[in-house]
């Protein structure tokens, strides 16, 4: 089973990717920020990443330079998801690592779409 | 209510807390970037969860504090006290929606112009700071606010109705319905919003004439099909509410006036000939209108209209003439005009009112409710996931191809990342090639990623994407008879990110078919979730608090069935003779106990709460009154982490809020009379808890004026609290203690005395209700500390068992002083009451059986001695005559419930080892 | 679904909704005489709306569905 790490402080927005990600047959994790996230991805696999911009302690920006600076997981793409839509942050996104960047609320039928996508499971 | 629903009730609730105490630290420290990041964060983090749902008064209010926070936290605006205001009122409205959406798990739209109001003074506060300083900038953000100009004057005549619609019009007036004016200016991005105007307006029931236009002149080549620039305008029959209602997710771009004055429409139009002919017809009406002969100049107009020409002007002012000959018949006057209007070409209406704003009307009317929410949004089709992609798959498929594109046309900068950022790219593409079976490709994926790899570059890979894009783009082409959503290679980097945004954000909203479809089965997604959350995100875990009390019951009621297993062992040696099984027994038991023991500990851990619960809620309480009150009050809070049960900190809230209340009020002086007395300007108000052995203290000290023992004692005598003995004798401590004497506070102390004393009766019983002490020390002119002391938990209460009329009664201990056996002929009577001497002091003595109204004398032992229990009672040791003692026990105390909660004088009742209720005394109520 | 574009004449159908606009607006660019059918016409994205208001091609076949052709005459008009 594709195991997907959704990162974002706010638990309700990580409870809303997970319904949609486990009602697909995904396994998700979740992490509140950055480094815990970095934590996690050190210790497990994962095939995709969904992360939020805007996290205390470490942002998804930092986030994405570290998984991309480590030799084991520097290959898992990431889904970028954030409320700004400002074109500056999707630059700093791509820059950083990410593969996608999605304006918040995210649909469930994109969400879903998007990660089969990346995963190579179809449309 | 859905799971995902209460985890962003709960959520928010937590944000909105957070957002008021930075808001309280910044007033403290308005510079720290620290925190005004923070505060930036919640405020963005609280409108993205917001906008999940279908609650758009919320996540419009939150838009615009995020905006404001926005600008503040990169430097254009500056922190103000009345941005912070403005921020805590609209915190404040978002709390209220919280609530409406916790109890009826929706929102209703009556909320809607709060909102708007609420979300356009914020967005003033982003353009007042501006002004002055960039006025381009100032025109921008007035232009992205949206706000129309509402002061612009509305005149129903400078519309140039056409003549039906203005008859249309004038007829619905004056046969009573209302007809309303509305001009709706879309957002320009609106359309990446998932909105279609168009389909919105065509939802207006009952209109009568519409004019749609657009401000977009750009050449056509030029033009961008996505920018909005349409403005419709509306006259409509239809009822304002309903207005309100449909218009509910975009007020601010919309403006409604009600046409009140149906002169107002009355507008001839058409050609002007060039020789009046009509001044014989204009002769005769007047005539006739003089005479009141409505019918005949009707007559005399229909036939006049007839022989001319319907393009004339004057044609068009005879068939108004006619409808109002037919609609206000009496208004001799205004017929007049118009007949006079045909020499002139140009009418002058009598008396002419100005149109009344919906405004006006809405605020006398504002109770009216409306039903019903209809989303005026396209429901999307949804299509299959069959071979052939749909558009909205290809559009995703584009997205997904052109970001890759962007992120390798980013330069190559030799950052630690950039072999990461290869690796991901090329994986995204293999993800794409595999799902959409592009099998060539993918074959000379990995050798271009190698080859990337190899040359740290992107080049390799780009390569490879211009190479096979073709196979996704013509995969789009093939299926898209439509545009060219794809772009061509060589764009630059921000059409690229046009382009990829569209298909995305076209689609970001829409987010009831979210919620709607997570509500399904709600419980079982959440449940999959939580284990598969299993090494959970966050360290902490909520959990209801039934289900806590529930398994402190269930400890509870372990502890008591352990204690019947001494009961069993004694049985099993005295009873069946079999003192091995007794050994048995006990050596369990004390296994038992141990482990029970470690539980309640562990559950009454669960339990503790940090007093900061309460705490939290003081600045902005003290920022409030204090501002209302006009004085300056530094707050310190001390000890924040100190830990109590939920219960007792429950417990404590409104008693603290009392006081400390009563401390700004009349504790604390104004800035002018503290200078007089030589005290600096500003008060302090310090709120301390600390923790002595297993009670916590909480000091609530302020240097104000403190209270006068003399203005104190003369207000208790004249109350009647204390006679004239007392009021002589009573030392200055016993003095400030009356403030806590029943019946000491009244309206007039508030206003005379303006010390302590408000409602501190109140408060002290609240406090000894959870078994807690309130103690008040105060110095004139220096100040006033207020203490009270409270048990860590409530939970086990240590209570002896005495013996009277054949029951037994429990006692806490902590009331209990000692215990005595009083001689019988060491009772004396005074005035009817008996009494006794210990230790040089008189103790009054109270039988039990007298206070439960229990005619039966008490019984003294052998020697003719009673059992007295020695109880304090506000500061008053006082004998209950019982007859006898037993052992103490410590029992799970359950207050009563229902009609035997009345019973004041019981504080509860508790279970017994061997099964049977121990009532529990409450003395101070009994006696 | 959308628009279905022949030689010199557009067949909007039922429903056109926003993703179509951006094609339109090329296609009438390309084809300055293209005409618009829309008799099957139910409903048009405001978007476009917007670029039949600015392009304003012939219409060849006015929409059969009553409200929405009301709505567009006024859009129309000028």
């Amino acid at each position: 089973m594709k195991n997907i790490l959704v990162i974002d402080d706010a638990a309700t927005v990580r409870m809303y990717h997970c319904n949609i990600l486990i009602e697909a047959g995904y396994h998700t994790e979740e992490a509140i920020n950055g480094i815990e996230a970095l934590e996690k991805a050190l210790t497990t696999h994962f095939d995709l990443y969904i992360v939020d911009i805007n996290m205390p302690k470490m942002d998804g920006y930092g986030f994405l330079k570290e998984v991309r600076s480590q030799k084991d997981i520097n290959q898992v793409p990431a889904i970028m998801v954030s409320t700004e839509s400002a074109s500056n942050d999707q630059v700093l996104a791509y820059s950083a690592g990410a593969n996608l960047y999605l304006v918040k609320p995210v649909r469930p039928n994109d969400l879903l779409s998007y990660t089969r996508l990346l995963l190579g499971e179809g449309a | 209510m859905n799971a995902l629903l209460e985890q962003f009730l709960s959520e928010s609730r937590d944000f909105l807390q957070g957002i008021g105490e930075k808001l309280m630290q910044l007033e403290d420290e308005p510079d720290n970037t620290e925190f005004m990041v923070e505060l930036f964060r919640f405020v963005h983090t609280l409108k993205g969860n917001s906008g999940l749902f279908d609650f758009p008064e919320m996540t419009r209010v939150l838009h615009a504090s995020e905006d404001l926070m926005d600008s503040v936290r990169n430097g254009r605006v500056n922190y103000s006290q009345t941005l912070a205001d403005q921020l805590l009122e609209a915190m404040d409205f978002v709390s209220v929606l919280i609530d409406e959406i916790e109890g009826t798990g929706e929102l209703s739209n009556q909320y809607t112009n709060t909102s708007a109001a609420l979300a356009k003074a914020l967005r003033a506060l982003i353009i007042d700071t501006n002004l002055g300083s960039d006025s381009e900038a100032v025109a921008i953000l007035l232009e992205s606010s949206g706000a129309l100009e509402e002061s612009v004057e509305f005149n129903v005549s400078e519309l140039e109705l056409p003549e039906a619609t203005a008859m249309q019009s004038y007829r619905d007036l004056k046969i009573g319905n209302s007809v309303i004016w509305l001009m709706y200016t879309p957002d320009p991005e609106c359309f990446f919003k998932g909105e279609d105007p168009f389909f919105l307006v065509r939802q207006i029931p009952e209109v009568i004439w519409s004019s749609i236009t657009t401000s977009n002149n750009a050449p056509l080549a030029e033009m961008d099909a996505y920018d909005c620039k349409l403005t419709f305008q509306v006259i409509t029959s239809a009822d304002i509410s309903e207005l309100h209602e449909l218009f509910r997710y975009v007020p601010e771009e919309v403006r409604f006036e009600i046409i009140t004055q149906a002169n107002d429409l009355i507008s001839p139009m058409g050609e002007h000939n060039n020789e009046p002919v009509y001044d014989d017809f204009i002769e005769q009406a007047q005539t006739l209108l003089a005479k009141n002969n409505t019918e005949g100049l009707r007559q005399l107009t229909s036939t006049m209209l007839e022989l001319s020409s319907p393009a004339l002007w004057c044609s068009s002012a005879l068939r108004w003439l006619l409808l109002i000959l037919e609609l206000d018949e009496t208004n001799g006057a205004l017929h007049s005009a118009l007949l006079e209007s045909l020499h002139t070409f140009s009418l002058t209406i009598p008396i002419i009112e100005s149109v009344v704003s919906d405004e006006k009307l809405l605020a006398e009317n504002d109770t009216v409710h409306v039903e019903t929410v209809t989303n005026a949004k396209i429901d999307e089709p949804t299509e299959s996931n069959s071979v052939h992609l749909s558009k909205e798959e290809q559009a995703r498929v584009n997205a997904i191809i052109h970001s890759q594109k962007e992120i390798l046309n980013l330069p190559n900068t030799n950052n630690a990342w950039l072999v990461g950022r290869l690796k991901a790219v090329a994986l995204t593409l293999k993800g794409c090639c595999q799902a959409l079976h592009k099998n060539e490709a993918l074959e000379n994926l990995d050798e271009a990623l190698n080859d990337a790899l190899a040359q740290s570059s992107s080049e390799p890979l780009l390569v490879w994407l211009e190479t096979y894009s073709k196979d996704f783009e013509s995969l789009v082409e093939e299926t898209v008879e439509t545009a060219e959503i794809t772009t061509p290679a060589q764009i630059t980097n921000d059409e690229v990110i046009q382009e990829t945004q569209k298909p995305i954000a076209l689609k970001a909203t829409e987010s009831e078919a979210n919620t709607e479809k997570l509500d399904a089965s709600p419980e079982i997604k959440f449940n999959r979730r939580s284990e598969d959350a299993s090494a959970a995100a966050s360290k902490t875990l909520k959990v209801d608090q039934e289900k806590i009390d529930r398994l402190m019951n269930l400890i509870g009621e372990m502890v008591v069935a352990k204690n019947a297993l001494p009961y069993l062992a004694n049985r099993a040696e005295t009873v069946f003779g079999v003192r091995e099984l007794s050994r048995e027994i006990k050596a369990q038991y004390a296994v038992i106990n141990r482990v029970a023991e470690e539980m309640q500990d562990t559950i009454m851990q669960v339990r503790m709460m940090p007093v900061s619960f309460i705490f939290q809620r003081f600045p902005r309480m003290v920022r409030d009154i204090s501002r209302k009150l006009g004085k300056e009050v530094h707050l310190v809070l001390e000890g924040e982490t100190t830990e109590a049960d939920k219960n007792i900190i429950e417990a404590l809230a409104d008693p603290l809020i009392h006081i400390v209340r009563n401390s700004l009020d009349h504790g604390l002086e104004s800035p002018e009379v503290r200078a007089a007395a030589g005290k600096p300007a500003e008060g302090k108000l310090l709120i301390r808890a600390s923790q002595e052995s297993d009670r916590v203290l909480i000091e609530i000290i302020d240097d104000g004026k403190g209270i006068d023992p003399d203005v104190i004692k003369n207000k208790a005598y004249e109350k009647g609290l204390i006679d004239e003995t007392t009021l002589e004798r009573i030392s200055d401590q016993d003095a400030v203690n009356l403030v806590f004497a029943a019946g000491f506070s009244t309206a007039d102390v508030i206003s005379d005395l303006s010390g302590r004393g408000v409602g501190m009766d109140v408060v002290r019983s609240a406090v000894e209700k959870v078994n807690g002490t309130v103690g008040i020390e105060s110095q004139t002119g220096k100040g006033t500390r207020l203490f009270l002391s409270l048990p860590l938990s409530m939970a086990v209460t240590n209570v002896m068992i005495i013996e009277s009329n054949k029951q037994i009664f429990g006692v806490p201990m902590d009331m209990v002083v000692e215990t005595v056996r009083v001689p019988f002929n060491q009772i004396r009577n005074i005035k009817q009451k008996q009494t006794t001497v210990l230790r040089g002091r008189i103790v009054p003595l109270l039988s039990l059986n007298d206070l439960l109204a229990q005619n039966v004398e008490q019984v003294a032992n052998e020697d003719k001695e009673f059992a007295t229990l020695i109880v304090r009672v506000h500061g008053e040791n006082v004998g209950i005559l019982v007859d006898d003692f037993r052992e103490t026990v410590d029992i799970i105390l359950k207050p009563m419930v229902g009609i035997l909660g009345g019973l004041s004088g019981y504080s509860g009742a508790a279970l017994l080892g061997d099964g049977s209720v121990l009532m529990v005394l409450n003395p101070r109520e009994l006696i | 679904m959308g628009i279905e574009y022949k030689k010199a004449l557009a067949i909007f159908s039922e429903n056109v909704s926003v993703e179509d606009a951006e094609g339109l607006l090329d296609w009438l660019v390309k084809n300055p005489k293209g005409k618009i059918n829309l008799a099957a016409c139910t409903h048009i994205h405001a978007a476009n709306l917007q670029v039949l208001m600015v392009v304003k091609p012939t219409i060849a076949a006015e929409s059969k569905d009553e409200n929405l052709q009301k709505w567009l005459n006024w859009a129309l008009a000028n």
